[in-house]
């Protein structure tokens, strides 16, 4: 019964999660959900828009046809499915009750009654949202990883990172600019496991008091030189077979060549720079002209076998 | 009482039929189709009544404009033709209020779109878009070839109780219809804002269809340029 999904957030069922209901229930569905029970730990869950829970019983899952919601692990370790009244991608929220940019929550109740809370994730709004919905094989950032995240902007989109990292981990966010870099610094006073710089990427140097070593770099910086800003930062901070997930805008590095060919020309500078580009997607579904490019740093040479 | 006239069974009361004979007279009318037959009857003899006691108590003073504006041609009531209404600015100003009217209605409609989309992703459909490996040799490629179609083959397949699908399907039917309803309301749009160009002042001519430098199907006008100080 137990699908084929081996990855699991500690502390947590694995399998589908499924509202648990203490009154009589109907007939239908009740009999999935014992066997679901059975397979992983049932989660109570109870699907929720923004305001208030509809009825006041929150001891029992949600109306008269049983649960809202179910929630379903995705691929990716951290990164979440809920199929409700929506069909979206969503992660754990690190801080319950709390919407970063007016995104939906979907609120889940396991069955000793504690309330577990997932977060929307936009992919019209986040570049890594959309190359998971694109179906990229590895985005290395798990729960415990430590990222760091250049290009910050307003946090929106590390606010999702900090989800998935979870408590364990680290998100160190860099950014430029100064207004963006206010909601970002009042994203991450709410959670713990998010550092914000406000300095410029292309010198590492200034913040390297700040950031220790990590294990993955997320570079969403949309510069000319962006290949040079991720290669610096790298020389500084990522750990040797430490991987990089680097978003391109097209547009921004050369506006006057078609889109195929700027993807190529940056993948051959990152080559230059001992960043070893593992695959590519391309967003178009959600952004115009936009990559991601996920690889890995200083990688050991493969011995050759004999042949 | 009743209920012991109710424990024999009662023999089935039978309608009784039109006789063949009549049969060229429609069905038997009952006593419910007479009644319905008959009040509909004295009603419109009532309504003959009060028209005829209107008549007989008419004012020969009264007057309205309407009687010398309008009149019967051949017994058919003409009223006056309405053509020149209103202004060239007045017709101006009532349809571009319209056109403000389809463009905040296509705003929110794409509002609703863009609220829906952040929560639908289909995540059940294939990815459409290009997915590259890149590899250093031969081996690893061939290699990931047979990751990748591994990956393909094992999709999550996790039992989702029925109306809950049936939730989602409808959450999409929804974005579609509105999808649909913000494209034609954008087409009408684009209509309006021609029309109302086309009434303003410039001369202006529309293009042949051999000069049309991008090809559509709609009418392409070109606009007599005007030297403005």
């Amino acid at each position: 019964m137990r699908p084929s999904m081996s990855r699991g957030v500690a502390g947590h069922g694995r399998g589908a999660f499924r509202a648990q209901n203490n009154a009589g229930r109907g007939g239908r569905g009740g009999g999935a959900f014992r066997a679901q029970n059975n397979a992983g730990r049932g989660l109570g869950v109870r699907g929720r828009g923004r305001g208030g829970g509809r009825g006041g019983a929150n001891g029992r899952g949600g109306m008269r046809g049983g649960n809202k919601a179910v929630i379903i692990p995705h691929r990716h370790e951290g990164v979440f499915i809920a199929k409700s009244k929506d069909d979206a991608l969503v992660t754990k929220s690190m801080v319950p009750g709390d919407s970063v940019y007016n995104e939906k929550r979907i609120t889940v109740q396991n069955e000793d009654g504690a309330k577990v809370e997932y977060r929307v994730w936009n992919p019209f709004r986040s570049k890594l949202g959309a190359a998971i919905q694109e179906g990229i094989d590895n985005i290395w950032i798990a729960p415990g990883a430590r990222v760091l995240y250049l290009g910050a902007a307003s946090g929106t989109s590390v606010s999702h990172v900090s989800d998935i990292v979870g408590p364990t981990g680290v998100v160190y966010a860099v950014e430029f600019s100064q207004r963006s870099g206010r909601d970002l610094v009042n994203m991450a006073k709410k959670r713990a496991n998010v550092i914000p710089i406000i300095e410029d990427a292309r010198h590492p140097s200034k913040y390297r008091m700040l950031v220790g070593m990590v294990d993955v770099i997320f570079s969403d910086v949309a510069q000319p030189d962006q290949a040079r800003i991720l290669a610096l930062n790298a020389a500084y901070f990522l750990k040797t077979g430490g991987h990089f997930v680097l978003s391109i805008k097209a547009n921004c590095i050369d506006s006057t060549l078609p889109a195929g060919k700027v993807y190529d020309s940056e993948v051959d500078r990152l080559r230059a720079d001992l960043l070893k580009p593992a695959e590519m997607v391309t967003l178009d579904r959600f952004e115009r002209d936009h990559a991601c490019v996920v690889g890995s740093y200083r990688v050991p040479k493969k011995q050759k076998t004999a042949a | 009482m009743s209920s012991l006239r109710n424990a024999i069974p009662r023999k089935a009361h039978k309608e009784r039929a039109q006789p063949q004979a009549r049969k060229r007279f429609g069905l038997l009318e009952k006593h419910k189709d007479y009644v319905a037959r008959a009040t509909a009857f004295h009603k419109k003899e009532e309504t003959l009544r009060r028209l005829k006691e209107k008549a007989a108590s008419r004012n020969p003073d009264e007057f309205y404009f309407g009687m010398i504006k309008s009149k019967t041609v051949n017994g058919v009531h003409r009223p006056q033709s309405e053509a020149n209404k209103y202004t060239q600015e007045e017709l101006l100003l009532m349809k571009t209020q319209d056109i403000g009217y389809i463009l905040q209605k296509a705003q929110s409609e794409k509002k609703k779109i863009e609220k829906l989309t952040a929560t639908l992703h289909s995540l059940d459909g294939r990815p459409s878009s290009k997915h590259i490996y890149f590899a250093e040799d031969r081996e690893e490629a061939k290699e990931i070839r047979s990751r990748s179609s591994e990956n393909k083959m094992a999709s999550t397949s996790v039992d989702i109780p029925d109306y809950i699908k049936r939730k989602i399907a409808s959450s999409y039917r929804e974005l579609e219809a509105r999808k649909n309803r913000a494209n034609q309301l954008e087409k009408i749009h684009m209509d309006m804002a021609l029309q109302k160009e086309l009434q303003k002042k410039g001369r202006k001519r529309k293009l042949r269809e051999d000069e049309i430098v991008c090809p559509t199907t709609k009418p392409v006008f070109k606009w007599r340029s005007e030297r403005k100080r």
